[in-house]
């Protein structure tokens, strides 16, 4: 078996032309919702992408998808690269699969749960005869059990988390290796969340998908994940395996994100503060504007993505100092993580 | 697929009662009715009596017979404008909406095009140039009707699907591999229904209202008896300077109650059809003695009998 | 201990009337002191946004109220005068209404007229209440309010849509405090925004808090933000309260399983991964809840007993439990790391 990943961005970048705020005749300039933005996407791991709203995140997920066509960048299937003229076809379809937030608004209400596993199946292939046989077998694999009682069933009578998994049992009947979740939980009940988490992480583990996680929950990252990347800005400023980035975060923006959680165990936690953000700058470093360690250098020149540790990757030009005046506030008191 | 539930409101079961009577009339008018309307055996202008429930007209005509025979040419333009209206509507909207681009450009100009004309000097136009033959059947002026009908019922349907493809569950039809044709056809027309059911109902009482007119102005053959010409020949022998009320009274008030029918059944469209308002509907309704007033914004009643609350 | 400002009993909201009837607050009980903040934590069906909603009078129709009674206390101190929520009329509400008690609605994104300016908004709700005689000084008083939340004034003269989400949210909260309220309440006021700015609005409101000595009602379904922010936390499942305790007890001992499982849903930011469950199953629609408890079904403690009977709600001091299993060893049972 080749050890290329099963889906792997390099370098992908999206554009959109937009007129800045405020001005009704000036030109429309382009603005950069995702820029240089690279992921791995491999078998048996699941790799979150944590980010605020307007980090780029969703339309990363969508050029993943290919429903939006990068603006530059490739794209790798098996490590083939992907002609981005050619459309998305069956073939991709049934690669890369795509879970979206709402699970309310993700099926459609006038149809009961049996047409939505139909069609997938039906488009890819499958003999009608044995459609309901697959369409039962779908949903227990989500833990819908018994799967013909809810086959019947219409959208508005299930529960968010129970519609969800419908959802997710939707992306599975076309046998995909790739599954995208993009914020699968965030409007699910809180008690419900873990739930679905979890089922992800089975799902990945038993059947060898890859799957991409997004969120803006860092915590629920760092449970699930094996590769955690931060993105700020449309950029990817920090990327390390499983608990690292939670734990010894090494960026600013991650250092911020991780002492904004509330944290009910560490109360005596020293806050990191930064200004809210405005617009982001023309040029420099996107969080520049925000940072407290921000300098000159740091305001004219994007920094690099470097690799300061086993897997660990970091986009700052102050990484140094950053990760010292991290360490040395949280061992202030007791109990606090040393680097 | 839908399991249909009886409707409660006293207004949707009043307009399919009304509605029913005349799609009853419409089948077996001719077969009830007393006389030939058309043949003027009787004494003229007999006022209502026991032989001649609405009289007679000038010619000696039955009128009541000319009422029951009217309603089949009548509702069956009607309904046949309107159906044939609303299937234009559907299939030029919703492209319209799904498949934007050029697509979009030209179909919503041709509508914008047919909604700017005028609907009834138009009708006028067109069938003055149909063979007189062609106009006697209600067949052909129903679809000519529907051809002045239809762009509205377009507008709305793709004003609603714009909106309805960029929802999530498009979407994900599209992720799975969907094809464009059926995601129109079964994904978004589905939601459309309500408007669609509400946008059928007004393009019949439209097709009803432009039939009657045409066939008003004598521009239909007068040949087949409909509502509309019973009130031509009755303006054309003075009817109402007579006052032969029984005349031209009756099929007037016919036409205004297949039109509040066809209202009232509006009020009850979107709660019939569409599932998940059936089941979530939690009225206040219950004993007369327990209901509350309407209650005004900021002022959330205090109700303290405990009756008949399941608690 | 500060004496109280808010007096809930027995306090039950119905939607719709007759055997059509679905309860949405069961016999609620609690009372808020004069510069506490009481955070209310619950998922959907809970009855948390009813609840406050119905004590302020603002619940639409259908939603009526059953029973109980709601007082408020305000007033200067040895002048204090105690109101019923309950029985006061049209004239009274309104004389209550921002003055001493306002509220932040979740959809605050959407509560702000978009094509008004911030700084209209501002002007009209000074002028209603009659503060300010002149534009100028009600300018100058919106300006002061802006920056109690750390907003600029240039500000006012722009519009919603010109203002970021958090940006807005400081403007909601800044309206609530125009006229000094004693009481304001929160409902879900950060959920929306992103976890960095949820922080700063928090850190905003105890400063807030500390100068202005309001009481708060908060109310989120997030129990760590809670456990931070409340000294008081009451849990509401379908409607009932099920636990109600000062904020460091709750987080410490906590008693009823929902409680325990909710707190187990949570994902921490360190220690070591262990595998968390969250709690099987999904809360109930209040139109169709399980006979006897209302969380039985997602209950690993459930006992025959409690699909039969609800379970009372029991207050012993400053804690209040309803369930049948209460004991400190709960959390034991339930195997959760503290």
């Amino acid at each position: 078996m080749s050890d290329a990943p099963l889906l792997e961005a390099r370098g992908l970048t999206k554009e959109f032309l937009v007129k800045p705020q405020g001005s009704t005749f000036a030109r429309r300039r382009p603005f950069r919702a995702v820029e240089d933005v690279s992921v791995q996407l491999r078998e048996g791991r699941v790799t979150a992408v944590v980010g605020e709203s307007g980090s780029g995140k969703s339309v990363l997920a969508r050029m993943l998808a290919r429903t939006v066509s990068p603006s530059a960048g490739e794209l790798l299937v098996g490590g083939k690269v992907i002609d981005p003229h050619q459309r998305r076809d069956l073939t991709y379809t049934a690669t890369v699969q795509l879970v979206l937030q709402d699970p309310f608004a993700s099926i459609n209400p006038v149809h009961p749960i049996r047409h939505v596993l139909e069609r997938p199946l039906i488009i890819h292939g499958t003999a009608s005869r044995e459609v309901p046989a697959l369409s039962k077998e779908l949903l227990e694999r989500v833990a819908l059990t018994p799967g013909e009682s809810f086959l019947d069933r219409y959208p508005h009578e299930l529960s968010g988390g129970q519609l969800q998994r419908v959802s997710i049992a939707r992306a599975l009947s076309v046998r995909p290796k790739v599954l995208l979740a993009d914020e699968p939980i965030s409007m699910l009940d809180v008690s419900v969340r873990l739930g679905v988490l979890n089922l992800l992480r089975d799902l990945c583990d038993r059947e060898h998908l890859a799957i991409l996680y997004i969120t803006h929950d860092i915590a629920s990252a760092r449970y699930i994940a094996d590769e955690v990347l931060v993105m700020y800005a449309g950029q990817v400023v920090e990327v390390a395996e499983g608990t690292d980035v939670v734990d010894h975060p090494r960026h600013p923006y991650t250092q911020l994100l991780v002492s904004s959680v509330p944290d009910p165990g560490h109360q005596d936690r020293v806050r990191i503060q930064a200004p809210s953000a405005t617009a982001f700058p023309e040029e420099g470093c996107r969080f520049a504007p925000r940072c407290p360690l921000a300098d000159d250098r740091c305001r004219r020149q994007v920094p690099e993505l470097v690799e300061i540790g086993t897997g660990h990757r970091v986009r700052c030009w102050r990484v140094e100092e950053a990760s010292v005046l991290f360490s040395s506030r949280n061992s202030q008191k007791g109990g606090g993580e040393i680097t | 697929m839908k399991n249909f539930a009886l409707p409660r409101s006293p207004k949707v079961i009043a307009g399919m009662v009304i509605l029913g009577i005349f799609l009853l009339l419409m089948v077996i008018g001719p077969f009830i009715e007393p006389y030939n309307p058309s043949s003027p055996l009787f004494l003229q202008n007999l006022p209502p009596s026991s032989a001649h429930w609405l009289g007679t007209t000038e010619l000696g005509q039955d009128i009541f017979s000319q009422l029951l025979d009217g309603a089949r040419a009548t509702m069956v333009v009607g309904l046949v404008a309107g159906l044939v209206a609303t299937v234009l509507s559907i299939v030029v909207g919703v492209s319209a909406g799904y498949l934007g681009g050029k697509t979009d450009e030209a179909l919503s100009l041709t509508s914008n095009v047919f909604l700017s004309l005028p609907g009834l000097p138009l009708l006028i136009v067109i069938d003055s140039y149909l063979p007189v033959s062609k106009r006697s059947n209600p067949l052909v002026i129903g679809g000519v009707i529907a051809l002045t009908g239809w762009a509205w019922g377009a507008r709305v349907l793709r004003a609603q699907t714009l909106s309805l493809r960029n929802r999530d569950f498009v979407e994900a039809s599209r992720i799975v591999g969907e094809k464009r044709w059926r995601i129109m056809a079964v994904e978004i027309a589905p939601n459309l229904l309500p408007i669609l059911a509400s946008s059928l109902l007004f393009t019949v009482l439209y097709s009803v209202g432009a039939y009657t007119s045409l066939a008003y102005l004598g521009l239909t053959n007068t040949s087949v008896w409909n509502w509309g010409t019973m009130m031509y020949w009755a303006q054309a022998n003075n009817a109402l300077l007579a006052n032969q009320w029984y005349w031209f009274v009756p099929p007037g008030i016919c036409i205004a109650l297949v039109g509040t029918s066809l209202a009232l059944l509006n009020f009850g469209i979107d709660e019939f059809i569409n599932p998940r308002l059936r089941a979530a509907g939690v009225r206040v309704r219950g004993p007369k003695s327990a209901r509350v007033s309407r209650p005004r914004l900021g002022m959330t009643p205090v109700l303290r009998d405990t009756s008949g609350v399941s608690s | 201990m500060s004496e109280s400002i808010l007096r809930v009993e027995n306090f039950s909201v119905d939607y719709g009337v007759g055997d059509r009837a679905v309860r949405a607050v069961h016999d609620v009980t609690f009372s808020l002191g004069r510069s506490e903040v009481l955070g209310i934590a619950g998922e959907s069906g809970s009855g948390k946004s009813t609840l406050v909603y119905g004590l302020t009078r603002l619940l639409r129709a259908p939603g009526v109220i059953r029973s109980g009674s709601a007082s408020l206390t305000i007033g200067e101190e040895g002048q204090r005068r105690e109101i019923d929520l309950l029985s006061a009329d049209e004239r009274e509400l309104r004389a209550l209404r921002w003055r001493h008690i306002s509220v932040v609605l979740q959809s605050a994104l959407s509560a702000l007229n978009p094509v008004r300016r911030i700084g209209k908004e501002f002007d009209e709700v000074l002028r209603y209440h009659g503060q300010g005689t002149s534009r100028a000084e009600r300018r100058a008083r919106a300006e002061e309010l802006l920056a109690m939340v750390g907003l600029k004034s240039d500000r006012l003269d722009r519009f919603p849509h010109e203002l970021s989400g958090g940006q807005r949210q400081r403007v909601m909260i800044a309206l609530a405090l125009a006229l000094s309220p004693d009481l304001v309440i929160m409902d879900e006021p950060t959920t929306a925004l992103d976890v960095v700015t949820q922080r700063e609005i928090i850190d905003e409101l105890r400063e807030l808090r500390e100068r202005l000595g309001f009481a708060m009602i908060f109310i989120t379904h997030d129990l760590s933000l809670l456990v931070e922010l409340a000294e008081q936390i009451m849990v509401m499942y379908a409607g009932r309260v099920v636990e109600r305790a000062d904020s460091s007890d709750l987080y410490a001992i906590p008693r009823h399983p929902y409680t325990v499982g909710l707190m187990n849903s949570f994902p921490p930011l360190s220690g070591e991964i262990v595998p968390m469950s969250g709690i099987p199953g999904s809360p109930p629609s209040l139109a169709s809840l399980p006979t006897g408890c209302a969380f039985h079904p997602r209950c690993p403690l459930a006992s025959e007993e409690c699909s039969l009977s609800s379970p009372p709600l029991v207050v012993e001091g400053s804690r209040s439990l309803a369930c049948f299993h209460s004991s400190p060893s709960v959390r034991e049972r339930l195997e959760i790391r503290s």
